[in-house]
Order: structure tokens, then sequence, then C-alpha cells
């Protein structure tokens, strides 16, 4: 990899590290476990690592945007997420800064 | 499948204790769903290849752990601007009073070139443990922030409180105010005013002790042969600087900072410390009468011959790490100069 590729590719994952907290906090509106939130965010064009998205919904989790419960289904238990009341009023808030930011970056393109 | 089990007890060694099976669980319900899908679109079991490619693609067993840590840098950027001042702090105390301390121990047990071999020699050790420990403390403080981000204090107020009124005025860093010229001609007229005394003082003491002259040359005790040249070497350091700073003055060159005379002062004051501690016997005060009063005060004037040696010892030290001091950060400055215009 060049020094100039090893330098966009950083930036680009600096660029994409916040977008996907706000990707899955959307997305978490409706209940989820890992695998199908993957798959949900895959089909709306927002591609995520395993390794990347599972330890993320913990983490979020642990900050108390989310909640969670263990659940049967399809004879497998696994683990449900979505949505925290707290989740709630902070996605509300970042998602204005994201749409702040957004304007501001089409106007000055 | 033999396989994921294998991939996922690798994950669950690296995971911390407290969540592994946890975490182990939903991995594992996540991972078999997948399989399943993929399993089902190609209509059939994955082969021994297929599966080891998609377990490759999930990421090695220390990397997918790893990003199940809480923290997974030692010092993060809230804590590195604090901790980063902190280090520089400490090595560089570090570093004067460990070269102070190894200079007074030198100076009372005696030099030798193999105790300042060995007192510089350890030196980066002293420095690595002294980083360490900083840094111990920093992770342990950023350890603390992440795992109760409630209960401790965060690091941001942790900033030395400031005003902008309490910054230090313009050229205090560096860039000093020219010299005026009162400032330069008070210098000169000091100088030769100083000079005319110190030319004075070994004919007349009492312009140095006053009163205390009578006394002193009552006492038994006088000053060595090697007094004469420190005084003539002080006489010729005085004269030299003051030529110095009346050519400047004639030439209208008092303005700018002198970093050359600086120097060369320092490097006369350690010639001027090396004159005294080339004393016979190091004794730099004699008995007048020997014969009669070797016996009742020679004890106590080697203590104070002693005392004098070490302390001219530790002042020779001190004025060697300014000089070491000061050219260091000549050079780092001037290398930073060369850098920038090479931007």
């Amino acid at each position: 990899m060049t020094l100039s590729e090893s330098l966009f590719e950083n930036l680009r994952l600096e660029l994409r590290r916040g977008c996907l907290t706000l990707a899955v906090l959307a997305q978490l509106k409706q209940e989820h476990y890992g695998y199908t939130l993957r798959k949900a965010l895959a089909s709306r064009g927002m591609e995520i690592e395993e390794s990347t998205l599972y330890p993320l919904l913990r983490r979020l989790e642990s900050q108390g945007l989310l909640t969670s419960e263990w659940r049967e289904e399809e004879k497998r238990n696994k683990r449900f997420y979505r949505l925290s009341g707290e989740g709630e009023q902070i996605f509300a808030r970042l998602l204005e800064e994201w749409n702040q930011i957004n304007t501001a970056i089409t106007n000055l393109l | 499948m033999e396989l994921l089990d294998r991939y996922l007890q690798a994950v669950k060694r690296h995971l911390p204790w407290e969540r592994q099976d946890d975490i182990i669980a939903e991995l594992r319900a996540n991972l078999e769903a997948q399989l399943e899908d993929k399993e089902a679109e190609l209509g059939r079991p994955l082969t021994k290849e297929e599966a080891e490619e998609w377990l490759k693609h999930f990421g090695s067993p220390l990397q997918v752990a790893g990003r199940y840590q809480r923290q997974q840098y030692l010092i993060g950027p809230a804590v590195f601007p604090v901790y980063w001042f902190v280090l520089r702090l400490s090595l560089t105390w570090c570093a004067a009073i460990y070269m102070i301390a190894k200079a007074v121990e030198i100076a009372a047990n005696g030099a030798s070139a193999g105790a300042i071999i060995g007192a510089i020699a350890y030196l980066p050790w002293v420095l690595l443990i002294n980083a360490a420990v900083v840094t111990l403390v920093f992770a342990g403080i950023e350890a603390a922030g992440t795992r109760y981000p409630g209960k401790c204090v965060p690091m941001a107020p942790m900033a030395p409180a400031w005003s902008p009124a309490d910054l230090p005025p313009l050229g205090a860093d560096g860039k000093k105010k020219p010299r005026s010229f009162a400032k330069a001609l008070a210098e000169v007229i000091f100088g030769f005013l100083f000079l005319g005394w110190l030319l004075l003082v070994p004919h007349y003491p009492y312009l140095m002790f006053g009163p205390g002259a009578w006394y002193l040359a009552s006492l038994p005790y006088k000053l060595a042969a090697v007094w004469w040249p420190f005084y003539w070497c002080c006489v010729t350091i005085n004269s030299f600087e003051l030529t110095w700073k009346t050519v400047d003055l004639v030439r209208g060159a008092w303005q700018g900072q002198k970093v050359l005379r600086h120097f060369a002062m320092h490097v006369l004051a350690l010639i001027l410390l090396g004159v005294l501690m080339t004393a016979p016997g190091r004794a730099l005060f004699l008995l007048k009468n020997p014969a009669a009063d070797a016996a009742k005060l020679g004890a106590q004037l080697a203590t104070a011959n002693k005392g004098v040696e070490t302390g001219i010892t530790i002042a020779f030290a001190i004025v060697v790490l300014q000089l070491v001091w000061g050219v260091g950060k000549l050079s780092v400055g001037a290398w930073r100069k060369r850098l920038a215009a090479a931007r």
C-alpha cells in the first residue's frame, strides 16, 4: 500500500466510524439480532464487517444507548437489540448534527 | 461444525473472563445463522476449504477478541496532552536531580573516570524507569476513566486552569526585546567601576570586607597561592567582557542577543573554577604558622578545605550542565529552523 493509499484508508475509516454508529442506531429503531442487523444494513448500502458490528453493539449497550435480551428464535438463542429511551434521544440529536454537517458539506462543494 | 467450535474456543481464550461466555454465545448464534444462510444459498454444506475461507474473512481470533476489549489503547487522546506534558517535565527534573546528586556523590568520594562514566551510562536507565512509571500511572488513570466513566473525574477538567490574561507577554519565549542603548551604556559604565574596584581590592581589602578585613587579618589563616592566578583570571575575564561590550557599543551593535558571548562566559567560568581545582593538595586555605598551629587547627582547616572543594566541584558541574543545556537548546532550535525551512 502506498503512502497516499494508506493515508486515504485511515481517513476513510475515521470518516466511517461515526457514520456506522449513526447507521446502527437508525436501524435499531426496530429490534434485530447481530446477523439480521448486518443484513438489513447491507441491503441499504451500509456494509459493516461482523468483527466491527458485534463489538460495536456491545459498546453501545454498555453506554446505555441500546437494550438487549436473549430470546429463542428458530430453535436458537439469540441476543436481540433495540434502541433504549436514552438511545432514542441521543440518536435524535446525532441525526440533527448529521443533517447540519451534511448541509454544510453540500454547501461547500 | 467442528471448525467453528475450534474458532470460538480460540476467540474465548482472549476475551475478558467475566464476559466471555456471553460474548461467545452471541457470536455463535450470529455465525451459525450466517453459516445456515450460506449453506442454504449453496444448497449444500460448506467444504472444509470454504469454511476455512469464511472464518479467515471474519478475522483472527486475537483480532476479533481484541475488539471486545473495553479499552484498546494505553493512553487515549483526552489524557495524552497532560501525560506528554508531565512526562517531559518529569524527565527533565529527573535528569537534573540525578546529575546533581551524582556530582555531589562523586565529589564527596573523590572523582574518578570510572565513577563519571558509570554515572553517565546509568542515566538512560534512570530516565527509562522514570518514563515507565509516569506511563503506568497515566495508563491507570485512563483505564479507571474507561472502566468507571461516571465515577472518575473526567480528564479535561484536570488540565490546569488558565486565563488568557495570564499568558506570557510577547517576546518572553525566545524572541526577547532588543536591549536598549541606556541599558548597554549602563552595563559598560558599571563594568568599568567594578573592574576598578576589583583591581583595588588586593591593596585595600576593606573595600571587600569592610571593617571585617582587620579581623580576617588577625586570624591564623591565609589564602593559598592559587588564589592569585584565580584573581588575575577574574580580572582578565572581566576585562574581556568589558572590552567586548564596549566594542559592541561603539559599533552600534548593543542590540540583539549575545549567544556567543554567553557561551564564552560559561567557558571562562569553567577555567576560573578549574584554576581553583589545581590548588596543591586541594588546600585553598592554609595556616600562617603551620609549625605552631597545625596540631590545634589542622583538622578543622582540612574539613573547611574539603567543604570548599566540594562546593567548587558542584559549581563546576552546574556550569558544565548549563553549557551543555545551552548548546543543546541552540542545536535543537537550529535543527527546527532548518526543518521548517525545508518544508
